[in-house]
């Protein structure tokens, strides 16, 4: 199976590249580059007036199967994955049960290559169930496919146990993932603590609950000579610890997501649940602060935090209703609404090649040789139309919002997945 | 355009605030016919328990002749299963008009205002808005001094859980009085300072040069909570007692929206003094209610 990639500006900081080049796939690998191929009977994509980029690669998303595939499935969070333009997943362990066993995790790698669709790696639990008691199998996961491991939404209170599953799984490389927010100080939070939580009379978490674990964490990482990863970095004060921990050493990387870059605490008016996430939509003073550790290279990456709920969940009151919302439909649109004077090397550097970096899967790159997952997007605008979303999750604060780019295709592993507006599962393509 | 709602007071103009006082005095001074809101069914749906509230809105009710109907579904009931779209649907099918309601979530009046084709009147929402408590306060004090521009008033207390201290701060700043907020930290933080509201933390300091002062009820539950070492070191700061009487001008007044923790925030000298006016305060409760039912029902649009 030949795929051609034709009359696109490929991007690729790996390669040093950013020029108008034909890329050509060949049984599921990169195997040409040049001006002008035109080679026998390959499936051609036009990707004249786009950007070639290697494959995304979203190292946070929830595909909530097993357990609550009301929400999402594989299938479904993968067709959003590639209808957003990306070519691969990280899928976070809080599903029912828990990503903390070999057997589930190889069940989650077989759905995943029966939608045929974009990559799916899967994130080990820590401890057992998520509990933060008892380690998880981190050799054992990996084996299975994990190329993570993170608790997630629920950090381990007992440092201790936090401090043996580093040490244990030290000698993996296999990157540690907080979700980092203290629950004593978030307490019942369902927005940001300041001057907007005060007069809502809601509860607030205040960023310090983000800043104590990922300093905490951070110094695990140092005890452990453990690889970290922050997720979801939402404050100023956080990207400060990440600054001082890389300046002492410790290998840690971070992501943030498109909704701390886009927005602030000041979506509750209606007292709505649609903005409600962990960690919460902060001020103004960590918003920037956010946007100005992407320019200076302190963010590494790009992760969406994709999380999928039922309109009817959502719409509960502000106290119950579910944290989260979709992400993977927008992300492309909302970084460049949220960074516009961001360099495309660097938009794919942190969409692409630091992510696969990060997790060690291949990719990041289409130098011959490499995977032949792509990316096609454009600076096109459009606007954002919840009810239309391949992903069952149909909430988000993006809705009706116009942004200035999206994904126009996406290729995993040579085949179409996404084009013309239209999910296309890899057994059709190669019938 | 009066407000098809009252959620918190500045869904009020000044103007329509003014007014409702207008209308609230006129009604204390003769009670109204009882048609002016006849036939009109009524439903106070209350989440939480209420004694003074619930009884001074019924009777508003029944003084300007609406259907009355009463129900304390109790907080679980909603949020279950039916969503507050559904009900919203069902109560406008059985023909409720107005709805007056109070829930321990701040928010929830929102919430159903937005989903009913009714008025809804916001009775208290968790720690958010608590309006005609605020009207009612405000009525008190137009009564004592007869205008509003340059009072200078302090809430003392629990600022941080209490729906009366933020309906009163919004009502008071849109009139023009200067506000002080004043109470520990961990119940008053800094955050609700803001153009034309203080915070202070010392109150001997600041009851010399007060119009009024109005003491918020402190409940136990903040010592278990953490964010209070004990109701003695509370006392010794922020209660009212005798010895801080003194310290308050003759001509100004002392508000409380109840119920009161004697011993607490204020002492039985407090509740006997002449410059106390809680009676007065849930005297007017009832006629405020009254002007404000006839407000969103009738749109009485009034000359001041």
């Amino acid at each position: 199976m030949k795929t051609l990639v034709k009359g696109g500006r490929l991007v690729d900081p790996v390669q040093g590249i950013d020029a108008l080049r034909d890329v050509l796939i060949e049984n599921g690998f990169v195997t040409r580059i040049g001006e002008h191929l035109d080679p026998d009977d390959a499936r051609i994509v036009d990707a004249a007036h786009a950007i070639v980029a290697p494959g995304f690669v979203d190292m946070h998303v929830h595909l909530r199967e097993p357990g609550q595939t009301h929400k999402e499935t594989i299938a479904t969070g993968t067709a959003a994955a590639v209808a957003g333009g990306f070519a691969a997943v990280a899928c976070m362990p809080n599903t029912e049960p828990a990503l903390d066993s070999a057997a589930i995790v190889s069940e989650v790698v077989r759905r995943a290559d029966a939608a045929g669709l974009a990559r799916v790696y899967p994130v080990g639990a820590i401890t057992r169930a998520r509990a933060g008691r008892e380690l998880a199998p981190y050799h054992l996961l990996a084996d299975a496919g994990c190329v993570a491991f993170s608790d997630d939404g629920s950090t381990p209170r007992d440092a201790r146990v936090l401090r043996h599953a580093a040490r244990y799984a030290a000698d993996l490389p296999t990157v540690f993932i907080s979700h980092c927010e203290d629950p004593d100080l978030k307490g019942d939070a369902v927005m940001n603590e300041g001057a907007a939580s005060v007069r809502l009379g809601l509860d607030g978490a205040p960023g310090l609950a983000e800043d104590v674990i990922v300093a905490r964490d951070l110094l695990i990482a140092a005890d452990a000579e453990k690889a970290w990863h922050i997720a979801h970095v939402s404050t100023a004060t956080s990207l400060d610890l990440i600054r001082w921990a890389r300046s002492r050493g410790v290998q840690v990387t971070c992501e943030v997501t498109p909704h701390h870059l886009v927005f602030v605490d000041d979506r509750f008016d209606d007292y709505r649940a649609d903005s409600k996430v962990n960690p919460p939509l902060r001020g103004s003073h960590d918003r920037d602060a956010l946007r100005a550790g992407v320019l200076d290279g302190t963010i590494d990456a790009l992760a969406t935090d994709h999380a999928p709920h039922g309109l009817d969940e959502k719409a509960q009151l502000l106290s119950v209703a579910p944290v989260g919302f979709s992400g993977l439909e927008v992300a492309v649109g909302a970084y460049a609404l949220a960074l516009p004077g961001l360099p495309l090397a660097r938009f794919v550097e942190l969409l692409s090649v630091n992510p696969a970096r990060i997790l060690g899967v291949p990719g990041g790159t289409l130098g011959v040789g490499s995977p032949g997952d792509v990316t096609i997007f454009a600076d096109r605008p459009w606007t954002v139309d919840a009810r239309l979303f391949r992903s069952k999750g149909r909430n988000t604060p993006f809705d009706g919002m116009t942004l200035p780019r999206r994904a126009v295709a996406t290729i995993v592993e040579g085949a179409v997945v996404f084009e013309h507006g239209r999910v296309l599962p890899r057994e059709d393509v190669t019938a | 355009m009066p407000p098809r709602s009252l959620l918190d007071v500045d869904d009020l103009s000044n103007e329509e605030l003014v007014a409702v006082l207008d209308r609230a005095v006129a009604f204390g001074d003769a009670l109204p016919s009882r048609d002016l809101l006849a036939g009109v069914p009524v439903l106070n749906l209350f989440f939480e328990a209420s004694t003074r509230t619930a009884t001074s809105f019924t009777l508003a009710e029944q003084r300007v002749g609406a259907d009355v109907i009463s129900f304390a579904p109790g907080t679980s009931s909603l949020g279950k299963g039916e969503t507050i779209a559904d009900t919203a649907l069902t109560l406008r099918g059985i023909g409720v008009r107005v709805i007056v309601v109070r829930h321990p979530e701040s928010g929830f009046a929102r919430r159903l205002a937005d989903a009913f084709d009714g008025h809804v009147i916001n009775a208290g929402d968790g720690t958010h808005a608590h309006p005609t408590q605020a009207l009612l306060d405000l009525m008190t004090l137009r009564q004592e001094f007869g205008r509003f521009d340059g009072l200078h008033v302090a809430i003392v207390g629990d600022i941080l859980h209490s729906r009366v201290a933020r309906s009163n701060i919004v009502g008071m700043r849109a009139l023009g009085i200067d506000v002080t907020l004043i109470g520990p930290p961990t119940l008053l933080p800094r955050d609700f300072a803001q153009a034309g509201v203080r915070i202070e933390r010392d109150l001997d300091a600041i009851l010399p040069r007060l119009d009024a002062v109005m003491m918020l009820r402190i409940q136990r539950e903040r010592i278990e909570a953490g964010l209070l070492p004990s109701l003695d070191d509370y006392t010794q700061r922020f209660q009212l007692n005798r010895a801080r009487l003194r310290a308050l001008r003759d001509d100004a007044v002392i508000l409380h929206p109840g119920p009161y923790n004697r011993g607490v925030e204020l002492t039985d000298e407090v509740l006997d003094d002449p410059r106390s006016r809680y009676v007065a305060q849930v005297h007017n409760g009832v006629f405020v209610r009254m002007a404000v039912l006839d407000l969103l029902v009738n749109g009485v649009p009034v000359a001041a």
